[in-house]
């Protein structure tokens, strides 16, 4: 038979080609990497203060908190589905938070609570996907203004200020020049990265998200990880809002979290995630977060006017989608 | 002279011969009957003619003159019309706005004209004798109603020939026979129709001429009257392709798997079988008689069904594919791409998915225990693959099915269901697919084989079950089956009682 041996394709691979091949995958897994160097020496190139290891430190410091939120974000994407109430679901949870912390006068238990509320918010979303069957766009939607708004009641539409002043400890303390936002959101990192790449959990995640239907037929539990799934972003949301509310002590249940869903999703399409899932790594995620971070910092530095920003943050996310429909 | 001609047509894909100097013509005005066994070539025939594919040679005349079907644009302006057995309607639009699709009659200003399009619907549907709003939405309307909106359409754009595929699958006798009225009122308004169908009896009582392909070639052409339905059947599966079974008559263990009554709305009713260990039982049928409803059921895909699942003699309950993976059921699916692979996981993840238990340490999955085992199976089921870390879509057909066969053995499950295993694969990775299904049954394991292709049944089955419409219509042992008979049974020409137990 002729034809089995001409499909075995892969055997007459010269080696330039394989070094094309090489050159491929580097691009297609890693461009976001390539994309952070050329950046970050443009921007070292363009302001002499960039390179100050306060500068960015700060940069690091203030995408800790969109970085966490982003962390869970990838894993619900490359399932396939999408979390928007990423940003209210921060508010309420900071709200709880604090309310805890009047309450009992005691941080281990605020941070506790903060721990539980998330993730039992992440489950509801998650059971009006699984077992609603709701699309993940509509379910979310409507948690993002289900938890702004409770988040309001309580706080009666203002901020509310922890009277607990080691609280603030978190956010504001530093190991060398390292502060602790920084710190969390590196072993985050490392912790969802280790899930998506080294355990049963992340494996599924990406079946899930490339071919439901095989998946099932696989005999995954495709409800039962999408629980799991919305759980985890909605634990990466406790942190994240354990941070922020930290950082002053304080908590504004309607300015809070504004928007965060937008940026989170930003920094994961920018790292290479699909939008369909199935496809994408942790660490470009982390490379986007970083990018985004740059740009705004860029823009500060360079005296670009605030509401400019915007723009430059949009231009640069369709371009990333470009570039990857390239593929 | 014919009205259609199709003159030694030849087609090829990836080197594989589809179509072999194929012949057919078609006068004006006639029911013309093209049948032939799955993978004759039929659909690949009607695509030429529908501009979908182009032939590799070969000539189409229409009226004498030699056209060409570059599309399937131009094959609509040649007045070819072309009816899916999908139908390709828009349920959320109205009869009308379906009727005149990217045809729409607009007035001077650009405007849709609602009215001249409904009032021409109803012109067309009087025709054909029906009364239906052409304001009504298609969602509403019965599965023969929209089939005889895409025959409207058909006329609407002045088709001289229409191609129906398999119209009757979803119809019941009565609407069958309305649209067999149709069909001749047609025929006398010289409109010519080809009509692809396994159902002979309909054929026989409704077409004037027929054509049947085998292995694409032309067979037989010619006037039905002087045909029999044994001829026919005969033609079809031509007697010279039978090759050796592959397997002996052996002796079989205890009962693996027992089903009673097992039926599930609309899809197979009364399902009642039992397969014993080292068994190859097959499952056969033509398209849409509810195997693959059935076996999807049984694994847990679908949960609306009722009856009762024996394994081992224990009763179980199934809702979920884990529980039938947990009661000792694997199911290897068809339509690979669809429902089998994981595209954007590499070759050795796709292996491994179901079974990662088997790679972990202490919840950590280890890549080298995953590729050790993979470099196992890959000389095992001799799968080629220079390097197992791409993604399996890279692979060709017969390779992955083999990655997909891998994750099943590893899986080692006393029952394993293989659901057209040998879909759009090579004949060489056919024969090992073949050899690697016996290996298991002379393990000890049950082994359900579903296929449309008779030939590969009575190769390695022990014995045949055949589905008509959703029930079991008749059964045989292995040996005692022949292409006529399944044939015959899978077009409801026969039908027994099947012995329980």
């Amino acid at each position: 038979m002729a034809e089995p041996q001409m499909k075995d394709d892969q055997s007459v691979e010269t080696k330039s080609n394989r070094f094309k091949n090489g050159l491929n995958w580097l691009w297609s897994d890693y461009s976001v990497v390539i994309a952070f160097i050329i950046i970050f020496i443009a921007a070292s190139l363009m302001s002499p203060r960039f390179l100050d290891i306060n500068n960015l430190m700060n940069i690091l410091m203030q995408v800790s908190i969109i970085g966490i939120i982003a962390l869970g974000m990838t894993v619900v994407m490359l399932s396939g589905g999408i979390d928007l109430s990423v940003g209210s679901v921060l508010a309420l949870v900071g709200v709880l938070t604090v309310t805890a912390l009047n309450a009992t006068g005691s941080v281990v238990l605020a941070v506790l609570s903060a721990l539980i509320a998330g993730p039992l918010i992440g489950l509801l979303n998650g059971l009006m996907i699984a077992k609603g069957r709701i699309a993940a766009f509509i379910a979310t939607l409507g948690m993002m203004a289900g938890a702004r708004s409770i988040a309001l009641y309580i706080a009666d539409g203002g901020s509310i200020s922890g009277e607990v002043q080691s609280f603030s400890l978190i956010s504001n303390s530093e190991l060398g020049i390292v502060d602790y936002p920084i710190i969390i959101f590196l072993i985050m990192t490392a912790f969802v990265y280790v899930l998506m790449h080294k355990t049963r959990f992340g494996r599924y995640v990406y079946a899930i998200g490339s071919n439901e239907k095989s998946a099932r037929l696989s005999a995954i539990n495709v409800e039962k990880m999408k629980l799991s799934i919305y759980s985890l972003a909605g634990l990466m949301v406790s942190v994240a809002a354990i941070i922020e509310t930290s950082r002053l002590n304080s908590i504004s249940s309607s300015s809070s979290g504004q928007l965060y869903e937008l940026d989170a999703i930003a920094a994961v399409i920018i790292g290479g995630t699909r939008m369909t899932g199935g496809r994408g790594k942790i660490i470009g995620t982390f490379f986007g977060v970083l990018i985004l971070g740059i740009l705004n910092n860029m823009m500060n530095l360079m005296n670009v006017s605030t509401h400019l920003q915007g723009f430059v943050k949009g231009l640069i996310i369709i371009i990333a989608v470009v570039f990857q429909k390239r593929e | 002279m014919a009205y259609l001609e199709m003159q030694s047509i030849y087609k090829s894909f990836n080197q594989v011969p589809v179509l072999k100097d194929v012949t057919l013509e078609l006068q004006q005005g006639e029911i013309h009957a093209l049948i032939g066994e799955n993978g004759a070539g039929k659909s690949t025939l009607m695509n030429i003619l529908g501009g979908v594919h182009q032939p590799d040679k070969g000539l189409i005349k229409l009226n004498g003159q030699a056209v060409e079907m570059t599309s399937p644009k131009k094959s609509q302006e040649y007045g070819i019309s072309f009816i899916h057995q999908e139908l390709n309607l828009v349920s959320d639009l109205r009869v009308y706005e379906n009727m005149f699709l990217g045809s729409e009659i607009r007035n001077k200003f650009g405007f849709v004209n609602v009215e001249e399009m409904c009032r021409q619907t109803t012109d067309i549907l009087t025709k054909l004798g029906v009364h239906i709003n052409p304001k009504e939405y298609v969602r509403n309307l019965g599965t023969s109603y929209k089939q005889l909106i895409e025959i409207s359409r058909a006329l609407l754009h002045k088709s001289k020939i229409i191609i129906m595929d398999e119209p009757t699958t979803a119809l019941s006798d009565h609407e069958i026979d309305r649209l067999f009225d149709l069909m001749r009122n047609l025929k006398e308004d010289c409109i010519s129709i080809i009509y692809i169908s396994h159902k002979l009896k309909e054929i026989k009582s409704v077409c004037d001429r027929l054509t049947v392909l085998r292995d694409g070639k032309t067979v037989k052409t010619g006037d039905l009257e002087s045909e029999t339905l044994d001829s026919i059947t005969h033609d079809m599966v031509g007697k010279s392709l039978s090759e050796d079974r592959m397997i002996e008559h052996e002796e079989l263990g205890s009962t693996v798997l027992k089903v009673e009554d097992l039926s599930s709305p609309e899809q197979f009713k009364s399902i009642n079988f039992e397969i014993k260990k080292g068994e190859i039982v097959g499952f056969t049928g033509l398209a849409g008689d509810g195997r693959t409803e059935l076996f999807e059921s049984l694994f847990g895909y679908r949960k609306n069904y009722k009856g009762d699942i024996y394994v081992n003699g224990k009763h179980v309950i199934i809702d979920h594919p884990k529980k039938a993976l947990k009661a000792g059921i694997g199911y290897v699916p068809k339509d690979r791409k669809e429902n089998a692979i994981i595209q954007d996981l590499n070759v050795i993840q796709n292996m491994s998915i179901s079974s990662l238990s088997h790679f972990e340490k202490n919840g950590f999955i280890k890549g080298k225990l995953e590729q050790k085992k993979f470099t196992y199976y890959k000389d095992q089921l001799n799968i080629k693959v220079h390097n197992p870390r791409v993604t399996i879509d890279k692979l060709s057909g017969g390779n992955q099915q083999k990655v997909i066969i891998a994750k099943w053995l590893e899986l080692n499950t006393d029952i394993i269901i293989f659901d057209n295993p040998t879909q759009g694969i090579d004949v060489g990775a056919k024969q090992e697919i073949y050899q690697q299904i016996i290996r298991l049954a002379q393990q000890g394991k049950a082994v359900i084989v579903l296929s449309s292709e008779a030939l590969e049944i009575m190769k390695i089955c022990h014995s045949v079950y055949v589905m008509y419409q959703g029930e079991i219509s008749g059964y045989f042992k292995g040996e005692d089956a022949t292409e006529d008979k399944i044939m015959s049974y899978a077009t409801g020409s026969k039908k027994e009682a099947v012995p329980v137990g």
